[in-house]
C-alpha cells in the first residue's frame, strides 16, 4: 500500500478553546425540537470562543464539517449559510465532508491552515443531524420548512449510507459495503488466536465500559449503565444480559449494543498559532493543548481489511512525524461506531499490547477509572454519533481530560499525551496526537 | 501507449457479459489492478494495459452475512455465501463474495486448516448488469 512521508509543522499550533452541544435526538424533546444548523453550530462555536477567552473578531477563518448535508440540512454550501450566527459574517470559510471522520480531519485542516502561516486563529466546527431531516422528510427536492424537522428513519439512513461507497465497483461487488461490520473482529480472532466466544465477551465489555463512561457524562445520550438495565430485566450478571436476546447478534460477531447511536449534535475548537497565544488569547485561563501531528490515510472499501491497513498507515505517519512513542500515550479515543474499532485501533497504536488488548477490555481497565482509559466520553455507542461532529466531540473530551476538568469521570492520571483515531466514510482515517503545553 | 480518456468501467462490465474477467496490468512492474483502473497502485506508473485474468484465486478470510450485512436480494440470488478477502493468482487482493459457504462449511474450512481456500470467479446477474463473485473450487 502507498505510504506518505509527512513533515513537522512550519510552526506550532494549539487548541485553545473547545465547545460541544449535548448529543441528542432533537426531535424527541420539545425543548430541542426545531433547533437549526446555525443554532447548533453557533452554540458550539461560541462556547469554544468563550473557552478560549476571545471574540469572533479574533478568528480569521472557519471550517465547517457535515457528513450528510443534503439529508441533514438540505444545503449544498452549509458553511455559507451559518456564518451570521457566531459573529463571522463575511469571513472566509470552507465546507468539508468525510463522513464519520469529518470531525478528526476538521482538526487536520485547521491546523494546516494555521501552521502554514496564512491564518493565526481558526475556528473548526462540525454539525450533524443524524437523527432528523428538514421537514417534510420525503425527499431532498421538496421545499423545506424553516425550522421544523422530522425523524430520519433507519430505512432512509441505511439506504443513503450506500452513498459512502464507490458506485462503479464496490456497490456492485456487495462485499465491500457489508464487511464494515465484522471484518475487524474476524481479523482479530484469526490473527490473535482467540475464540469467537472471547471476541463476543470483548465486544460486550467494550459496550459496558463505554456506558460506564457515558453514565458520568452529562452530554452523553445514553446514561444508564448496563448493570442497572440488566437488574431491571431480571439478570443478576450483566454479561448474561449482554449475551441475551435483549442484545441480539446483528452481525457475524457484532451485537446491537456494539453499534452507534446515531443522533444530532455539534462541536467546535479554536486553534491558534502557539506563538500568538499571548497576543490573541490574553484571557486564556487554561493550558493550551498542542496538536503535535496528524497522520492520515484513505482506503476505499474494495481493499481488504481497509480499516486496519489505513489505521496502520495513519499511526505510522504520526509517530514518524512527531517522534512520539506509543508508551508515551496516556489516553486514547477511537471512533467506534462499530465498537470493534476501539480494540483494534488501540492495539495498532500500541496503546494496548498486540494480542492482549481484549484482556484489558474484559478486565475493565479501559473504562475511565482504569489504567488504560479509552473513549472516556462514552464513545459512539453511548455518547452518541452525530456523524461529522463526533470527532470534535472527542477532541472536546480529550482537552477537558487533559485539563483535569472532567469531574467524576476524570481519569486517574492527568493525561499529558493523547491519541485520537478517526475513522469513517469508507474509509478515511486520521491519527491525531495532542500534548498539553506546560 | 499514451494516457487515454477511456471507458474502463463500461469495458469491464461488458467483459462480464461475455464471461471474461478483465483487469489492467502495469507494463512497468507487472502488477495487476482488479477491478481495473487507470494507473498502477504498486509502482505509481501512469498507465496500465488490459489483461484477461484467469479468475483463479484464494479466499483468505471469511465473514458470514447477518442481519446488518445482507439484503433480501442477496439471499434470493446467492443462497449460501460469505464475504472476505480474495487474492487472485495475478496478485490483486480485494473484498468479494464467495458462494457456497454457510456456517457448517466455514467450520469445516477452519477445522481442517484449509484457509486460504481455493476459489474461482463467476458472474452473477444483478438488476441490469452482471457482477463478479467467486465460488469455492470443487474438492
Amino acid at each position: 500500500m502507498n505510504q506518505t512521508t509527512t513533515h513537522k509543522y512550519a510552526r506550532s499550533v494549539s487548541i485553545i478553546g473547545v465547545g460541544c452541544t449535548p448529543f441528542m435526538y432533537t426531535v424527541d424533546n420539545p425543548e430541542t425540537n426545531g433547533l437549526t444548523e446555525g443554532e447548533m453550530y453557533g452554540y458550539a462555536a461560541l462556547k469554544a470562543m468563550e473557552d478560549a477567552g476571545i471574540t469572533a473578531k479574533d478568528v480569521d477563518f472557519y471550517f465547517h464539517g457535515c457528513a450528510s448535508t443534503l439529508n441533514g440540512m438540505n444545503y449544498l454550501t452549509p458553511n455559507v449559510q451559518i456564518a451570521n450566527w457566531f459573529g463571522m459574517k463575511g469571513k472566509a470559510s470552507i465546507h468539508h465532508s468525510e463522513a464519520c471522520c469529518t470531525g478528526y480531519l476538521a482538526i487536520e485542516q485547521a491546523v494546516n491552515a494555521v501552521a502554514s502561516g496564512k491564518y493565526n486563529c481558526v475556528l473548526t466546527g462540525c454539525v450533524e443531524f443524524g437523527d432528523s431531516t428538514p421537514s417534510p422528510a420525503d425527499n431532498v427536492e421538496t421545499p423545506k420548512h424553516p425550522y421544523k424537522r422530522d425523524k430520519m428513519t433507519m430505512e432512509k439512513f441505511l439506504a443513503t449510507t450506500s452513498w459512502l461507497y464507490d458506485r462503479t465497483y464496490a456497490r456492485a461487488m456487495m462485499a465491500p459495503i457489508e464487511l464494515i461490520y465484522d471484518d475487524a473482529a474476524e481479523d482479530y480472532v484469526r490473527t490473535r488466536g482467540i475464540s469467537a466466544q472471547e471476541m463476543d465477551d470483548t465486544l460486550n465489555w467494550m459496550a459496558i465500559n463505554n456506558r460506564r463512561n457515558a453514565a458520568k457524562n452529562p452530554l452523553a445520550i445514553e446514561r444508564t449503565e448496563f448493570a442497572d438495565i440488566a437488574k431491571e430485566k431480571g439478570f443478576d450478571d450483566v454479561m448474561d444480559y449482554m449475551r441475551s436476546p435483549y442484545n441480539p447478534k446483528m452481525g457475524d460477531f457484532l451485537r446491537m449494543e456494539g453499534v452507534e447511536r446515531k443522533c444530532d449534535g455539534a462541536a467546535a475548537c479554536i486553534v491558534c498559532a502557539t506563538e500568538m497565544i499571548p497576543e490573541i488569547a490574553k484571557n486564556l485561563n487554561h493550558k493550551p493543548i498542542e496538536v503535535l501531528g496528524v497522520g492520515c490515510s484513505a482506503l476505499e472499501a474494495t481493499n481488504p481489511h481497509f480499516e486496519i491497513r489505513a489505521t496502520e498507515e495513519a499511526v505510522r505517519q504520526v509517530y514518524a512525524q512527531t517522534g512520539v512513542k506509543p508508551e508515551e500515550l496516556d489516553l486514547f479515543y477511537a471512533n467506534d461506531f462499530i465498537i470493534t474499532s476501539h480494540l483494534i485501533a488501540a492495539e495498532i497504536a500500541g496503546y494496548l499490547p498486540w494480542g492482549e488488548g481484549w484482556k484489558y477490555i474484559c478486565e475493565g481497565r479501559t473504562a475511565y477509572d482504569g489504567d488504560k482509559p479509552i473513549n472516556t466520553n462514552g464513545g459512539r455507542t453511548s455518547f452518541g454519533h452525530a456523524h461529522a461532529a463526533s470527532g470534535l466531540a472527542d477532541v472536546y473530551e480529550a482537552c477537558l481530560q487533559m485539563r483535569g476538568e472532567c469531574g467524576e469521570r476524570q481519569v486517574k492520571k492527568l493525561p499529558k499525551t493523547t491519541m485520537l483515531r478517526g475513522y469513517g466514510g469508507a474509509q478515511n482515517i486520521a491519527a491525531v496526537l495532542l500534548r498539553t503545553i506546560d | 501507449m499514451a494516457i487515454k480518456l477511456e471507458k474502463v468501467v463500461e469495458k469491464f462490465y461488458q467483459g462480464l457479459e461475455e464471461g471474461k474477467f478483465l483487469g489492467r496490468k502495469c507494463p512497468a512492474c507487472g502488477a495487476v489492478e482488479f477491478p481495473p483502473v487507470y494507473a498502477c497502485n504498486s509502482c505509481g506508473n501512469l498507465e496500465t494495459e488490459w489483461v484477461e485474468i484467469s479468475g483463479k484465486g484464494v479466499m483468505k478470510s471469511i465473514v458470514l452475512p447477518a442481519a446488518l450485512s445482507t439484503k433480501p436480494e442477496y439471499r434470493e440470488r446467492m443462497k449460501n455465501f460469505a464475504y472476505g478477502e480474495v487474492e487472485i493468482e495475478e496478485g490483486a487482493c480485494f473484498n468479494a463474495v464467495v458462494l457456497g459457504i454457510n456456517k457448517k462449511k466455514r467450520k469445516e474450512i477452519y477445522e481442517n486448516g484449509k484457509l486460504p481456500v481455493p476459489v474461482h470467479a463467476v458472474t452473477l446477474q444483478r438488476d441490469g448488469y452482471k457482477t463478479v463473485v467467486f465460488e469455492l473450487d470443487e474438492e
